[in-house]
């Protein structure tokens, strides 16, 4: 659970998250542009990386909640956070988000094929199955990750997927983890203790 | 928050109670689909893979498992977790440890892997480490004790349990009736297993257990034995039950 102290300031978070607040709080559900302008909500729709975030406003404390899972906080300070659109509980009013599109990268997991973009100053809120767990990459030190446990990442880095897929995999005798994401650069890495049930086994 | 990477995690140890850092130099056993992250030199080949025989024939006797099963080989940190399950190593020296199948994530080929008499289980023997998952914290126990089926993760040196049933629950005209309509007075702990003798018996602080089709898979693999007119009454047993299902 996440306790938010507010001071007349603006927050965004998850629609419905709330289950708690002391105090003067106003709640209002973000229209369909969620903030991102015209252009930003058709790209997210194209996307289908949808999140229905609301407004908070008002003096007090707010606490937020999603389904008993953890929270993770992580400061921004002009870096871009790039995270799966279902992790994200909440953020500070001045960040700005956006979508980001991937590539194949979410192919058979059912994260789609974009990324949500948290770039600006202030504080976001992650959720997880489980405490999530920093990793992290530097030149040289490249980090793989399941792709059913990415929670997020920030910093420069470059993103590819690693495969190993062999004519055992097409047969169903594959190893279960022929696909990765191969981070390589310099930043952070953010994954889960669990995996994310995927439409497809790969 | 803490970060890490390859200097800072543990060697062989939890990362925190829900992830273990395995410091992999050469091979280890590792169930389908609980890595989470690695660094370094790591491939991760089917146990069908050519290579692979020697060291299969020596650690994996389970054929029944061994599409659940890789082996994760070459050099690195690798990290394991399963569904935010709390995570723990154990060490074996010359002995045998039963567990959950669905709840071991790893083992080093220094142990050897066969499939239990009870359903569902798993025994490793011989000396290495492992590591399992459970829903909360592992408690200790020594028999005598009767537990309970889904909270329990497995035993160690003593002899395999025997289920248990309460008497009363299959007596009389409540039992009858319970029998016919499936319903009333039920408590759901009428089923227990039963361990006696020297040993340690593992349990989980929860009755939650991962859906797997063991079972469905340990029937299967006992059809062969039935011959014909065992397959005849199974057949007419399953198509009594599939009416009584849809109805």
């Amino acid at each position: 659970m996440l306790a938010v102290d507010m001071a007349g300031e603006t927050i965004r978070a998850l629609n419905g998250s709330m289950v708690a607040y002391e105090g003067q709080m106003t709640f209002k559900r973000q229209g369909m542009t969620g903030g991102e302008g015209l252009r930003g909500a058709i790209r997210r729709r194209v996307a289908g990386e949808s999140i229905t975030l609301m407004e908070v406003t008002g003096h007090g404390t707010v606490y937020l909640a999603q389904e008993a899972t953890e929270v993770t906080l992580v400061q921004l300070a002009g870096d871009t956070l790039f995270v799966e659109s279902d992790s994200l509980l909440a953020l500070d009013g001045q960040l700005q988000t956006g979508v980001q599109f991937i590539g194949l990268r979410g192919m058979g997991t059912g994260q789609g094929l974009a990324t949500t973009k948290v770039e600006g100053y202030g504080t976001v809120a992650l959720l997880s199955d489980g405490p999530a767990i920093a990793l992290e990459v530097t030149p040289g030190v490249p980090l793989c990750v399941d792709p059913h446990a990415y929670v997020g990442h920030r910093g420069q880095l470059q993103q590819d997927i690693v495969t190993d897929v062999n004519w055992r995999t097409v047969m169903g005798q594959g190893s279960g983890e022929s696909v990765q994401f191969r981070y390589q650069g310099h930043g952070l890495v953010y994954v889960q203790p669990a995996e994310r049930g995927g439409m497809l086994e790969i | 928050m803490q970060t890490f990477n390859p200097a800072t995690l543990p060697a062989n140890d939890n990362v925190n109670p829900y992830a273990f850092c395995v410091d992999l130099n050469g091979q280890w056993f590792t169930q389908k689909g609980k890595m989470i992250a690695y660094y370094g030199q790591i491939r991760f080949e089917a146990l069908s893979a050519g290579p692979l025989d020697q060291l299969v024939a020596a650690s994996f006797h389970s054929p029944l498992y061994a599409h659940d099963w890789i082996v994760a080989q070459g050099q690195g940190k690798l990290l394991l977790a399963d569904r935010a399950f709390d995570v723990n190593s154990y060490d074996l020296d010359a002995g045998n440890l039963t567990i959950r199948a669905a709840n071991l994530l790893a083992f080093e080929p220094g142990l050897e892997l066969k499939q239990s008499i009870i359903p569902g289980f798993l025994t490793l023997i011989g000396t290495g480490r492992f590591v399992a998952a459970s829903n909360g914290p592992v408690h200790f126990v020594e028999p005598p004790i009767r537990v309970d089926p889904q909270a329990l993760l497995g035993w160690a040196d003593c002899p395999s349990p025997c289920h248990h049933y309460d008497h009363s629950y299959m007596r009389g005209v409540l039992g009858a009736a319970r029998m016919l309509f499936g319903v009333g007075g039920s408590s759901g702990e009428e089923h227990q297993f039963d361990f006696t003798g020297q040993g340690t018996v593992l349990l989980q602080s929860s009755e939650v257990v991962a859906d797997s089709d063991t079972m469905l898979r340990d029937l299967e693999g006992q059809i062969s034995s039935l011959g014909a007119p065992g397959l005849t009454r199974l057949q007419s047993v399953i198509s009594q039950r599939l009416a009584a299902e849809r109805s």
